[in-house]
């Protein structure tokens, strides 16, 4: 070895290589003069969510289906729904809060997202003259243009934006030839409701008092194609639409006539009454918020299907349908006897 | 008010009474908000009473009333200092309780965050445990001067420097390109030379190894039977890796070894961490050799409405503390866990603490809490 002391020497002469170092090795001196100088944080650096809209803050890409609400593991975020005056949702939040005191910063929000509205931001500097209000961030604080988040995160927003605009192409496709066909418009109810094979509909203006017309309407559901127009009491008033099967082969590509209720404008009552006449999962589906956000883990259909078929038992899923529709969802299927 | 108490003594002999001296929850060199009763005869310790629970947030009742993946941000404030570790750990329990496989390539991503976790850890416990020692400042600096090399890394992938929330039931989160892997590779080049040059720093110094050699020794059967874990475990000479006892992930395919340590003092446990991170950047290099392409998450696993079968099922890996376990139990509905126990590495080692301390100097006590390496985020939970 050597003598008593030759390590701490040993040690000193480390200390005094770093120290005339970090004059001139990028590597030993490492620190930076914040404020004056900044280190440019990496595309993927993330601090807290912000909203997304595109051109104008109008047209922001939130929904308000409340699914980054729900699975928020702190339970961050605050979001009520938009409604008109009717009560028609909008589509749209009326309030979207997220406490950034609490936020965790874990991006999960961002993750379950299907409308790809909520993203990470990047800015560090949050820091403010209040500790509870000042630290709420609410709809127009959270809200940020495309071009913003273009700019924070170049790759990931342009392979969103491309994404978007693959749907959108696949949507417009899909409506063209559906526009093309001239199918009636839907929420017509002398014209619309049930296209279901061979049923009868009892007209709206017929002189029934509500017992009596969901007497009937039970009769002609069990009595089916069956009864006819000829034999059924509503004789001549009584419309009978094509059949599902006739219908089916040039619409393939529009569902919408099938599904009149399938329109997020829609309130209930009118949603359910365009659906009464049908089997269980119509009813299930009308029941629905109709916005086929997902955040069930299905599309409207999907999950009308999957609690109509038994597949799934859990009736509180739909998120932006919120206590309406889980309600609703209960007592169809109690009417149904399935509960 | 206090009385004063009469003087009972007889005049003309030494009497000596002990002395309870509270070290902590705020001092420096407790790790956070920990605080030890020790009692002192003189400067000798005579007994000390951990007490811990200042940091605890309720993470195991937490956890179930949280979905599945809503639990994994929070594993990375288990242990601040491995999140990936820790993500790790969970992930693999519910992947044992749920039968999901890991694509290949995922595989190879987790061990190259785990084993950079494993770097990060131990450089830095090893600065912190010189600061404790009076090496003030300048080896803790060096130590997070290469730490943040490592956490740059760790940002560019996951988002997040220390909070990464990487891990995914089936894989990660996404995926590491090849710039990141370029970065990784160039980190575990370098890091032997700066490991070279920081053990020139302190390792032979007459001070240090006055300091650390026989002081808070554990012998070999207590940390058997106390359930000792990791380093601490292996300075004592009882040759227990997970990695190599579960071959968990890769690690079976792997070729690296098991530094033991022989006396189990402070020296071993501060010498045995530097030797695994001579194996860890070994394993590294092995597996940032050949990164399979592929996918780097399991298709099937859903993020929403992700749903267990009921069972039980206890996972667990060698984090850079020692054996970190989750034990899991979902019942019939399979939402949330039913119940989420976690087996910590540093609490379970801080037990034997006053085993080590006793009959040493109440200096010797800030080495010796240095040496088991906790974290309250971990102990208190």
């Amino acid at each position: 070895m050597g003598f008593l002391g030759k390590g701490l020497f040993q040690g000193m002469a480390v200390t005094a290589r770093n120290f005339v170092g970090s004059y001139f090795d990028k590597e030993r001196m490492v620190t930076v003069q914040y404020p004056e100088e900044r280190v440019q944080v990496p595309e993927n650096s993330r601090t807290f969510p912000f909203l997304v809209f595109d051109n104008t803050a109008d047209h922001m890409r939130c929904v308000g289906c409340k699914i980054c609400e729900e699975e928020c593991p702190p339970q961050c975020i605050y979001i009520v729904m938009d409604r008109d005056e009717n009560g028609k949702p909008l589509q749209r939040p009326k309030v979207f809060d997220i406490d950034i005191s609490v936020c965790m910063q874990c991006q999960i929000c961002v993750e379950v997202c299907p409308f790809e509205a909520i993203k990470m931001d990047n800015n560090y500097e949050k820091s403010q003259y209040d500790r509870f209000d000042d630290l709420v961030e609410r709809l127009p604080d959270l809200l940020k243009s495309n071009e913003y988040y273009n700019h924070i995160k170049p790759a990931e927003a342009s392979a969103v934006d491309a994404k978007l605009k693959a749907e959108a192409d696949k949507k417009a496709k899909k409506a063209a030839p559906a526009k093309a066909a001239p199918k009636p418009a839907a929420p017509k109810p002398a014209a619309a409701p049930a296209p279901v094979a061979g049923r009868l509909v009892i007209p709206e203006d017929a002189p029934f008092t509500p017992e009596q017309r969901a007497w009937l309407a039970g009769f002609l559901s069990s009595a089916g194609a069956v009864a006819g127009p000829a034999t059924a009491p509503v004789e001549s008033a009584a419309v009978e639409l094509p059949a599902v099967e006739e219908a089916a082969p040039d619409t393939e590509a529009a569902p919408a006539v099938d599904t009149p209720w399938h329109d997020p404008g829609l309130a209930m009552p009118q949603r359910m009454d365009l659906a009464k006449e049908r089997p269980l999962a119509d009813k299930l589906m009308a029941a629905m918020a109709q916005t086929d956000c997902h955040a069930c883990g299905y599309d409207c259909r999907g999950y009308a299907d999957a609690i109509a078929g038994g597949a799934e038992s859990d009736l509180s899923l739909c998120l932006p349908g919120e206590g309406e529709t889980a309600g609703m969802l209960e007592q169809l299927m109690k009417e149904a006897g399935k509960v | 008010m206090i009385q004063p108490v009469a003087d009972t003594r007889p005049k003309g002999l030494i009497e000596t009474e002990t002395l309870e001296v509270s070290i902590g929850p705020q001092h420096p060199s407790t790790h956070g908000v920990f605080r030890m009763n020790a009692t002192l005869d003189g400067e000798t310790v005579v007994a000390l009473k951990p007490v811990m629970g200042y940091l605890h947030r309720n993470h195991e009742q937490l956890a179930e009333r949280m979905t599945w993946l809503g639990s994994m941000p929070y594993t990375d404030r288990l242990d601040y200092f491995n999140s990936m570790a820790n993500n790790w750990a969970y992930a693999l329990s519910v992947e044992k309780l749920a039968g999901i496989k890991v694509p290949e390539r995922a595989e190879y991503i987790r061990v190259i965050m785990t084993e950079l976790t494993r770097l990060l850890n131990h450089i830095c416990l090893v600065g912190f445990l010189l600061q404790d020692l009076g090496a003030w400042g300048t080896p803790l600096l060096y130590a997070f001067r290469e730490r943040e090399k490592i956490l740059d890394l760790f940002e560019t992938v996951s988002g997040s420097r220390m909070m990464c929330n990487y891990f995914r039931f089936g894989g990660v989160r996404v995926d590491l390109d090849d710039k990141s892997l370029a970065l990784a590779r160039e980190i575990t080049s370098k890091f032997p030379k700066f490991l070279d040059e920081f053990e020139k720093l302190l390792s032979g110094n007459e001070v240090l190894l006055a300091r650390t050699q026989r002081v808070g020794i554990l012998p070999k059967e207590l940390a058997i039977n106390a359930s000792i874990t990791g380093p601490m475990a292996r300075a004592s000479g009882v040759e227990y890796d997970i990695r190599k006892v579960d071959k968990y992930g890769l690690y079976g395919t792997l070729d690296f070894r098991v530094p033991l340590g022989e006396v189990g003092d402070v020296y071993d446990r501060y010498y045995v961490r530097v030797l695994e991170m001579r194996e860890s950047v070994k394993i590294l290099n092995q597996v940032l050799r050949d990164v399979p392409a592929g996918p780097f998450v399991a298709p099937e696993v859903k993020l929403r409405n992700f749903k267990v079968p009921a069972g039980d099922g206890y996972g667990r890996i060698e984090t850079p503390k020692g054996e970190l376990g989750f034990y899991l139990v979902s019942d019939a509905q399979g939402k949330l866990p039913y119940r989420y126990h976690v087996r910590p590495p540093s609490f379970i080692n801080l037990t034997i603490l006053e085993d080590m301390c006793l009959d040493h100097k109440v200096a010797d006590v800030v080495i010796i809490l240095g040496s088991v390496d906790i974290v309250l985020g971990e102990v208190d939970r």
